[in-house]
């Protein structure tokens, strides 16, 4: 089909199928493209902190799924990079974090530095308070901080195998089991 | 996110996810509107109903991280999907907010997803979509960015 039977058919149909929106040279678009941020920029100075913080809301919860998509051995301390960034959007300090939590700021200083693992108490704390901020923003799993956390756990044992199996490996064996005798075969 | 069966009003879940070389085979002027083949140095999203392989609808854009903004190069949905006859309802909304929430990933607040649209269907996009329009360009920024993932990012 040739450029003008396409364009044809663009014309004749109804136009939810289908756009054509390439730019016919590199001037016009940087002349569109300066124009357009003109324009936006404009409007960013009036837009509401509130839609700001949802855009960052969401933003974290579109990398969440893009770093649970991942396979495993990726970023390390993902969990405290992430609850960073939720408390950073959401608190201008993060001890008042702590005390909707009902948290010490130690407690959660420690688990944003990764020098203490998150008790399965303060995932529940957190997956109920992700659920109240994000209501009118997103639907967000009440899976996603659990997942995040055994995802990175896992990351970490994987990525930390050659420290940990030789020990292991001296004290595990399956001679005891029904299955002793075909493995001596 | 999902498409709507126009035959029976029935929700099916839509997966978007990159097209492989493989795909370019099947990607003919003829059912998807674009030489799609010569879109392969941009990125390029196919549109399936999940658990299932034929493409429904693809979209080529361009991230422009210097200006913040996605621009979207082609859309289209599958010939048996364009007009009144069509099979499948909302593949064209669900690859437009695909983008957009690739641009909130990237973007946060400063999010914007463009299009330059040939005339004729300009009013559309902007009745549907709440586009905004300077000069030539339709644009969506983060307000219509969240309504539309807000309308339409559901399971």
């Amino acid at each position: 089909m040739t450029k003008s039977n396409t364009k044809r058919i663009l014309k004749s149909e109804y136009p939810d199928f289908g756009v054509d929106s390439r730019y016919s040279s590199d001037e016009q678009k940087r002349k569109d493209g300066k124009q357009l941020l003109k324009s936006r920029l404009e409007k960013l100075e009036s837009l509401p902190n509130n839609q700001i913080v949802k855009a960052k809301l969401l933003q974290l919860k579109f990398r969440i799924e893009e770093y649970l998509k991942e396979p495993v051995i990726q970023e390390q301390n993902a969990f405290s990079h992430f609850l960073s960034n939720y408390v950073d959007t959401l608190y201008d300090r993060r001890n008042k974090f702590a005390k909707d939590l009902n948290i010490t700021p130690v407690v959660l200083s420690q688990i944003l530095n990764n020098h203490r693992k998150p008790k399965e108490e303060f995932l529940l704390k957190l997956v109920l308070h992700s659920q109240i901020a994000y209501a009118n923003v997103s639907q967000f799993s009440h899976k996603t901080w659990f997942e995040v956390y055994y995802h990175q756990k896992i990351s970490d044992t994987l990525a930390s195998e050659s420290k940990w199996l030789p020990k292991i490996k001296k004290e595990v064996s399956i001679k005891n089991s029904e299955l002793a005798v075909i493995h001596a075969d | 996110m999902f498409l709507i069966k126009v035959a029976d009003d029935s929700r099916l879940l839509s997966r978007i996810t990159v097209a492989t070389e493989d795909d370019f085979e099947l990607l003919t002027e003829n059912r998807y509107f674009f030489d799609w083949k010569a879109e392969q140095e941009y990125e390029i999203y196919k549109l399936t109903i999940q658990d299932r392989n034929d493409i429904l609808g693809l979209v080529s854009f361009q991230r422009m991280p210097e200006e913040y903004r996605i621009h979207i190069r082609l859309l289209t949905v599958s010939r048996e999907n364009r007009g009144r006859e069509k099979n499948y309802q909302n593949i064209a909304a669900n690859l437009l907010t695909y983008v957009a929430k690739e641009a909130v990933k990237d973007f946060a607040g400063l999010a914007c997803v463009s299009l330059k649209p040939k005339s004729e269907i300009v009013q559309h996009y902007i009745s549907k979509y709440g586009m905004n329009v300077t000069g030539t360009t339709l644009s969506i920024e983060i307000k219509e960015i969240l309504e539309l993932i807000q309308r339409y990012d559901k399971v």
